[in-house]
């Protein structure tokens, strides 16, 4: 088991490094920057997944956390960024994925845009590369368990790029209760 | 090149943005001052200043090459030169036109609409032909250079002497001297948190001093016992040696670490007065007039009667007070709502002021005041029909949140208490823009948030005076750490009337609910944790002590004691938001760093004792226990078309809601005397049994007549709504106006 997922991390790696070179080795021509995404990859539980790095401000080991009292279970909690406080999403939660919960959850990946903010969980950061944006390939829903408006597409590789935009910008992720 | 162009452009527009508005702010409240009578000079200086304001913003627009802006600013300026050479008459269609004007100069300038959109473009081009006629309609041939549009472009020639001696004039806008810097305030906001945040490190360094000086203690302590030993051994000289060594480097270890901590110690001091006054001085920069927040007021209020074929005026006293910018922000909307409920509920229309040797006129009065303790005093008073003791009480019945009995034997002053509580309306029926009761409970909620309080007096056809007072600074204020089921939480010290143990046999079930007794009254007592919803800890050690401890909160009046398993400590609290993903979490009120760089949650207060409440009452009897395990509150829907029904399930369902079906309104009637439900939903038109018949059948019922209903209706007519009234419906919502967040809301707010 624990060799199984050696084994699938080193071939990641061997993948991540080729396609780093292959962009690298990449002749920058007039126009094709403008079709490159940059990504970076993430493991949840078994799969593998991406967002828009441009959404990424920075990635923190999850380190300690506070819950809060009658949040739905998609909210880990609270962490402290030097002095601001952040809430914690759980997305395999949130988008109601299935998966074994042994999981190492040892990092965050802190997401933004101009009106949102909060931190994603994930069980390891596989790191950043580009991809050129016409690659991507339309996700049938089945393979991922995520609606298709969450979802930019699905590399080459299988890894799912998720749309960071649509889920900053989702209303059902914003907690706004009232008193009892 | 050309993308850097746009960057500036970009950016010079932002900064176009800034300064635009300040010129708007100036010419709507200039325009609002117009309409009012002013004596002639007074007039003339007002007038000059509109008129320079609408110049400045046309030549800003122009340089931003926003047209549009800058031909809609074109007749208005020209229009104000003509006012001023008392070449046009001022009237009320005058002023209309100009407010209009300003209206669209708004919405482009917010970027709410689009300069380049072709509606924006037709409006604008009406608006600027009806200014540019009436400019010109009274004008005298004489100067007809003066009034057509291009001949605005020459007044930019005028001399630009300030002939007043104040620069403009007014009110709260500090005249600007050369040491002012212009900053804007985005940019002093981060600098504010990085100085607050300094606090963490204050009582971290607090905290450092006290682990040292522990550090010193266990240092003597070994000293003294070795010491001891060496007396009573009696060894080689070798030992003797090595002892005696031991001895020179330990003394010179307490000495070092003696002085180390001394350091920290003097560290500390100095750092804890730089903190301090450092983060007093930074928000003593972050202060503002309160005229920057009240400059839209007065023509808010205006609309606001207009549109209900009211007149009201807004008299604005004390607007120059500077206050805190974040309290200001908070401000914003609890004296919005203020004003809105006076022109709604206060100010009647001319006709029946009449009747009261009233003016037509309504006045509200709006005034700011510092007091010595440095609060900031506000009141909204207005001249209208006062508050409705009797609807109050009617309400306050109706709502279930006092006998009948009791409620005939309300005070003027329990009766204004109740005027704050959520669910509370004298508006007789919800509908889909006001009467939740939620308003005030809003204003409240805000207030006290801020740390303040809000009263209200009321004399039957006199008028009604709300009664703010907020502090001038947010400041971190002192909290009591608690430990409960694991969890480390802070309640505002403020809150805590005392801390004490109490031995569990002096915890008494009355009527289902814990109590314990404390001065010789009863107080209901709850456990912290059961109040927040915690899951309960297996093997928790405090469950096994014969004393529990308890901490007695107050909030607004109500008294009730919580069990916690431990209270830690108290401390200095700054409480910041859940970040923008958490809007609100029941309960909660913000979090704050512990000096340990955990986070706590800090609780509100208000919340917790509602939920305490809850969970206080749903803790017992049989067919409610059911309901507090799951949580969920059950409704019926009486509906007798299947896709209304289908539609109104699931939506409800969604939302979290047990949901049981009727198919008509005697479906209903069965199964309610049968059942327990929290709340009823039901359409108006069913065969057998009416929605009307089934409220007042309900209403009737004497295990029911307490159960909140709901009606839903495609029929949308005064002489429904008053039907519903009459059958005692708690809402009427009309499905047309019916989408789902209207629903859940009312029903969230009945539950």
């Amino acid at each position: 088991m624990k060799q199984d997922q050696i084994t699938t991390g080193a071939a990641d790696k061997r993948l991540i490094l080729k396609a780093r070179a292959r962009a690298l080795a990449q002749e920058p021509a007039a126009g094709a920057a403008q079709d490159l995404l940059e990504i970076m990859e993430f493991r949840l539980a078994t799969e593998t997944y991406a967002l828009a790095s441009a959404y990424v401000r920075e990635v923190q080991p999850l380190k300690d956390y506070t819950p809060l009292p009658g949040l739905p279970p998609f909210v880990l909690g609270l962490i402290n960024v030097r002095g601001q406080i952040l809430s914690v999403v759980d997305l395999k939660k949130f988008f109601s994925l299935p998966g074994k919960s042994l999981n190492e959850l040892d990092k965050v990946i802190l997401i933004r845009n101009d009106s949102m903010e909060f931190g994603v969980l994930a069980d390891a950061v596989l790191g950043t590369r580009l991809i050129p944006q016409g690659t991507l390939q339309e996700a049938p829903p089945t393979v991922t368990g995520i609606g298709a408006e969450y979802l930019k597409g699905v590399t080459k590789e299988g890894v799912i790029v998720l749309d960071a935009e649509k889920i900053l910008d989702d209303e059902k992720i914003v907690i706004n209760q009232k008193a009892e | 090149m050309a993308t850097e162009n746009e960057e500036f452009l970009k950016r010079l527009r932002a900064t176009f943005r800034a300064e635009a508005q300040e010129h708007l702010r100036a010419i709507s409240s200039g325009l609002m001052e117009l309409e009012k009578t002013l004596a002639p000079e007074l007039r003339a200086q007002v007038i000059e200043t509109i008129f320079r304001d609408a110049h400045s913003l046309k030549g800003a627009a122009g340089s931003v090459s926003l047209k549009t802006i800058e031909s809609l600013c074109q007749p208005v300026e020209s229009v104000f030169s003509a006012l001023k050479k008392q070449e046009l008459a001022p009237g009320p269609e005058l002023y209309q036109a100009l407010h209009e004007a300003m209206d669209i100069i708004t919405q482009l300038v917010e970027g709410t609409e689009e300069e380049t959109s072709p509606q924006v473009q037709a409006r604008a081009r009406e608006q600027i032909k009806k200014l540019a006629g009436m400019s010109r309609k009274t004008a005298p041939p004489a100067g007809p250079s003066e009034a057509p549009p291009a001949a605005g472009r020459n007044i930019s020639i005028l001399p630009a002497v300030e002939t007043q001696t104040e620069p403009r004039p007014h009110p709260g806008k500090p005249s600007m001297s050369a040491e002012t810097v212009r900053i804007p305030a985005a940019r002093l906001d981060p600098l504010l948190l990085q100085a607050e945040e300094m606090i963490s490190a204050k009582m971290a360094i607090g905290q450092r001093a006290a682990e040292l000086q522990e550090l010193c203690r266990s240092l003597d302590l070994w000293r003294t016992e070795s010491a001891k030993w060496k007396e009573r051994l009696s060894a080689g000289p070798e030992w003797n040696e090595l002892l005696e060594w031991n001895e020179t480097r330990l003394n010179t270890l307490i000495h070092q670490t003696a002085a180390v901590t001394r350091s920290v110690e003097q560290d500390q001091r100095a750092l804890r007065r730089m903190v301090d006054d450092h983060l007093e001085n930074m928000k003593g920069i972050l202060i503002f007039p309160v005229s920057s927040l009240t400059e839209s007021f007065p023509r808010l209020v205006r609309d606001l009667a207009r549109g209900q074929g009211k007149e009201a005026e807004l008299v604005i006293r004390g607007a120059e007070v500077e206050i805190d910018k974040r309290v200001l922000e908070e401000l914003k909307d609890p004296l919005i709502h203020l004003l809105r409920n006076s022109v709604d509920h206060g100010i009647k229309q001319p006709a029946e002021r009449a009747i009261r040797n009233k003016p037509p006129l309504g006045t509200i009065i709006l005034t700011f005041a510092a007091n010595e303790n440095r609060q900031l005093e506000i009141s909204v008073s207005d001249d209208g029909a006062g508050v409705d003791a009797g609807l109050v009480r009617g309400a306050a019945v109706k709502a279930g949140l006092v006998p009948q009995k009791d409620a005939e034997k309300m005070s003027q002053d329990e009766i204004g208490a109740f005027i704050f509580s959520s669910g509370l309306s004298t508006s007789p029926i919800i509908t889909s823009v006001s009467g939740r009761g939620l308003g005030l409970a809003i204003v409240r909620e805000k207030v006290e948030k801020l740390g303040g309080v809000i009263s209200m007096e009321t004399q039957a056809q006199a008028g009604t005076t709300f009664r703010l007072l907020v502090p001038m600074t947010l400041a971190t204020f002192r909290g009591v750490l608690v430990r409960e089921e694991g969890q480390v939480f802070v309640l505002p010290s403020v809150n805590i009337e005392r801390v004490l143990r109490v031995s569990r046999e002096e915890i008494k079930t009355v009527e289902n609910r814990e109590t314990i007794r404390l001065d010789g009254q009863v107080l209901s007592a709850v456990r912290l944790g059961q109040a927040l919803g915690l899951p309960v800890l297996r093997g928790n050690p405090a469950a096994a002590d014969r004393h529990v401890q308890a901490m007695v909160v107050t909030f607004s009046g109500q008294r009730m004691a919580f069990f916690v398993d431990e209270v830690l400590d108290e401390h200095q609290v700054l409480v910041k938001n859940l970040g923008r993903q958490l809007a609100r979490v029941r309960n909660i009120a913000g979090a704050t760093v512990l000096s340990t760089g955990q986070v706590a949650p800090v609780l509100n207060i208000s919340d917790l004792l509602r939920s305490a409440l809850r969970a206080a009452a749903s803790a017992q009897p049989a067919a409610a226990a059911e309901n507090a395990k799951t949580g969920k509150a059950r409704i019926l829907v009486a509906d007798d078309s299947i896709t209304s029904r289908t539609l109104l399930k699931n939506i409800l369902e969604t939302a979290g809601y047990l949901v049981k079906t009727a198919v008509d309104g005697m479906d209903a009637v069965t199964q309610v005397r049968s059942e327990v439900f929290d709340l009823v939903v039901s359409d108006v038109d069913m065969p057998r049994l009416s929605g009307f018949e089934l409220t007042a059948k309900i209403r009737a019922g004497k295990k029911t007549a307490g159960l909140p209903v709901v009606l839903v209706t495609a029929l949308e007519s005064a002489e429904d709504r008053e039907r519903g009234i009459d059958s005692g419906a708690n809402a009427y919502i009309v499905k047309s106006s019916f989408d789902q967040s209207d629903l859940l809301e009312v029903v969230r707010r009945l539950l």
